[in-house]
């Protein structure tokens, strides 16, 4: 009964993620021209003005170290911590040492 | 693991190395950079796991380098965002008045600080991902 609800759910949740996802209503895949400066104004700026700001030609990691460096301090967080999870849940049993 | 894929692993593990230091340095010029190169280098060291087998990794391997290396891969990212404290944090002081890594865009020794963050974050990703997998590895108690 339980896992028949939860199916359930999860067709609803396909079907208004579908709904969503369709030009008409929703998302635009694949803006050009006016759109593009319409909904992707950001990129825009990005793809205009890294080089003279930042000064890497590679405007991904303009972004990623440097608009956005907060971004990857706390990606860099997570893979320190999930290493040291990891590592300390892995460690040997006290009892199995000897 | 035999002897063809030994000798392989000794002829491939040096390229893997090189290839994937070379996509940390030019991380500010071409597609890439520290993390996608840390795994690059990454998979060098799993595939010595692999080839080499577990008791020539343990001998290798050193858990305390290991651990502060990674540490020191973060805080040379941060120290390094700290560097223009003055205006901002992740203010790209060596970019607008430093005295090194301010050269013509495209050049090796420009973008200020994004090339010394490449490097802090592929060597914290190698670091990290080697001890993971010989951690992994290590674990071996199949039963209970």
């Amino acid at each position: 009964m339980k896992r028949t609800i939860a199916y359930l759910s999860l067709l609803f949740i396909l079907g208004a993620l579908l709904y969503i996802a369709n030009p008409n209503y929703g998302l635009k895949f694949g803006p050009g021209g006016s759109e593009w400066l319409a909904l992707r104004y950001t990129d825009n700026y990005y793809i205009t003005h890294g080089l003279k700001e930042v000064g890497g030609m590679n405007i991904v990691t303009d972004i990623v170290f440097d608009y956005r460096g907060y971004d990857t301090i706390g990606e860099a967080t997570v893979l320190f911590t999930a290493i040291a999870g990891a590592i300390a849940l892995l460690r040997p049993w006290r009892r199995d040492e000897a | 693991m035999g002897l063809i894929v030994k000798t392989t692993a000794r002829a491939i593990i040096p390229l893997i190395g090189i290839f994937g230091t070379y996509i940390v340095v030019h991380g500010h010029l071409t597609p890439g950079g520290g993390f996608q190169g840390g795994a690059t280098i990454a998979g060098a060291g799993i595939l010595f796991l692999v080839a080499f087998g577990l008791d020539e990794m343990k001998e290798q391997y050193n858990k305390s380098l290991y651990s502060a290396l990674e540490g020191i891969g973060g805080l040379t990212f941060l120290g390094v965002a700290m560097l223009g404290m003055g205006v901002a944090f992740f203010y790209n002081t060596l970019w607008h008045n430093g005295p090194f890594f301010n050269g013509q865009p495209g050049t090796l020794l420009s973008a200020g600080y994004l090339p010394i963050m490449n490097l802090a974050v592929g060597l914290k990703v190698f670091t990290g991902l080697v001890s993971a997998l010989t951690t992994i590895a290590l674990y071996r108690r199949w039963k209970s």
